[in-house]
């Protein structure tokens, strides 16, 4: 088993745990159904976790585990939880309603991770030729195709709920993004974020429930009369 | 000469065996997923030699393509199971480009398909053989996408030389467009196979259908024909799928030791593949037909992102 000592194998692993995530991020974008949208985020974080943890266990920064067990519980475990709660409380389980069609929107995710990829090139050094620049700049790509195609996905959905989620996403690669380039944060920064995050999450699940006791709707495009 | 005849005795020895037997293990293990009992595992085996017993019926209308379309979907499927490795790196036969006459023999295949079941004159057969080209229209590019992918990687076309590279590189293989081909070599491996998203293998009472809507009118010796082209071209493109993706465990010569301890690894990524595959089809509803091109759409930009990302590194 020397190959778990070898840091290069820990590299492979997190670019293909990264390359898994973008995948699941895109196939999010052709996804209909609201809780299916949920799993699919709670099976990214997992993986979010999980790349946390290799990187904690190759370059023995403990603290990095902290960051990984937080990503699990918080991320993959309540998020998702209260989240599908929502969903049963407000007996929504219908088909999510995208403002562009779901190829076109797919292609354009698409398109969004080509972007991330040519942006990604920018920070790339050529005189650093080891593997692991190559690869922690390949994360990178992934992570800001991430963070592109969360925002668009917030722009690209009508209901409150979704768009709850495209930001999530959207956080998602901020994180992998932090992690794969910085080894780690502070653990008082990566602590910030994650209760920042839980508390947008709970405040937007209520502004959810209010908006559709107000207006029978999760439609946020109806909130543009302030009177009736 | 003789080495290699031996070869492709023992692998065509090894397909005809294994494909009725994998769509025996898939129907079980989907039946027990759903707690009915399900049928016997060698049950397909049974299914085609009572098939080969039965009298033919042959619509009025037919040409001769209805006569020769399942000797066709057969011996193309046969002749792709040959040019695969599945137990060793090299594979006992390659023609023109390995991979590329792979796809093209698969396509000569499902071709006379649909011409079968335009010719058999029903309205059903020419409905299912309109279906399965519009999805292969898609699935097809989807495919050579991921394909071409991992042939950059191994920088042959090549099966026996890309299964030769992914050995000798072990874990080393894993990259990030890998994985973008597998997602879309599997999507269309699902879309290809007729499963559950996109088609039911396990009826032809559903006006969705598609590959039972062009054989509808085939019975007796065609239709065990067919169905035996349809569990080998289903063997193949998992084999092609596990073996380019997870070659771990090929042998890389044809000796006794080397090739017992394939077929054992074979044996078990094939499961685990058939598993993957058993719980889509159990957890998934069938998409409606014209959200179809959407799934593939997906599979497409996949392969087309996993085939960029390799020229960006």
């Amino acid at each position: 088993m020397t190959f778990l000592q070898d840091p290069e194998f820990g590299d492979r692993i997190i670019t293909l745990m990264a390359a898994l995530v973008l995948v699941l991020q895109i196939a999010a974008v052709g996804q209909r159904w609201l809780v299916s949208s949920i799993r699919i985020f709670a099976v990214q974080s997992f993986l979010l976790a999980a790349i946390a943890g290799i990187i904690a266990y190759f370059n023995h920064a403990s603290h990095i585990y902290i960051a990984a067990l937080l990503t699990l519980v918080l991320k993959a475990g309540l998020l998702p939880w209260l989240l599908e709660r929502l969903v049963r409380r407000i007996q929504i389980r219908r088909e999510i309603e995208p403002l562009i069609n779901a190829p076109l929107s797919i292609l354009i995710a698409g398109c969004l991770t080509l972007v991330g990829y040519v942006v990604a090139q920018s920070f790339y050094h050529p005189e650093e030729t080891s593997v692991r620049a190559a690869l922690g700049h390949n994360t990178l790509a992934v992570a800001i195709a991430l963070f592109l195609i969360g925002f668009f996905t917030m722009l690209n959905r009508r209901k409150a709920l979704t768009q709850v989620l495209g930001l999530l996403s959207l956080e998602n690669g901020l994180f992998l993004a932090a992690i794969s380039l910085t080894y780690g944060m502070p653990l008082v920064v990566e602590l910030g974020i994650f209760f920042d995050v839980l508390v947008a999450v709970m405040i937007l699940g209520i502004l959810v429930f209010r908006i559709r006791e107000a207006f029978d709707s999760m439609d946020v495009s109806k909130l543009r009369k302030l009177r009736e | 000469m003789i080495g290699l005849i031996a070869k492709a005795g023992l692998q065509l020895v090894l397909v005809l065996l294994v494909a009725p037997l994998l769509s025996g293990i898939m129907k079980t293990m989907k039946a027990r997923l759903q707690t009915r009992r399900g049928p016997n595992v060698l049950q397909s085996y049974q299914d085609i030699l009572k098939l080969l017993r039965k009298g033919m019926v042959i619509p009025e209308t037919a040409s001769w393509i209805f006569s020769v379309t399942p000797y066709v979907v057969f011996v193309t499927a046969a002749l792709v199971g040959l040019m695969i490795p599945m137990t060793a790196t090299d594979a006992p036969l390659s023609l023109f480009g390995g991979v590329l006459a792979v796809v093209y023999l698969l396509a000569l295949g499902r071709f006379f398909l649909a011409l079968g079941g335009l010719d058999a004159g029903s309205s059903f057969g020419g409905l299912g053989s309109s279906r399965e080209m519009t999805i292969s229209a898609i699935a097809e590019p989807a495919m050579m996408l991921a394909i071409f992918t991992v042939a950059l990687a191994a920088s042959s076309t090549n099966l026996s030389e890309m299964a030769k590279v992914a050995v000798s590189q072990s874990w080393k293989f894993l990259a990030p467009s890998q994985m973008l081909a597998f997602a879309a070599l599997f999507i269309v491996l699902i879309a290809e196979t007729g499963r559950i998203p996109v088609d039911n293998p396990a009826t032809h009472l559903e006006l969705t259908m598609i590959h039972e809507a062009m054989i509808l009118e085939y019975s007796g010796p065609y239709l065990a024909l067919i169905e035996y082209g349809a569990s080998i071209k289903q063997l193949v493109l998992m084999t092609l799928v596990v073996n380019t993706f997870f070659p771990f465990g090929l042998s890389s010569d044809w000796t006794l030791r080397g090739l017992t301890l394939g077929l054992v690894f074979y044996l078990i990524k094939m499961l685990l593949l058939a598993c993957l595959i058993v719980m889509v089809e159990t957890t998934n509803a069938k998409l409606r037909l014209f959200r179809v091109p959407e799934l593939l759409m997906v599979s497409f930009i996949f392969g087309a992102l996993a085939l960029i990302s390799t020229f960006l590194f």
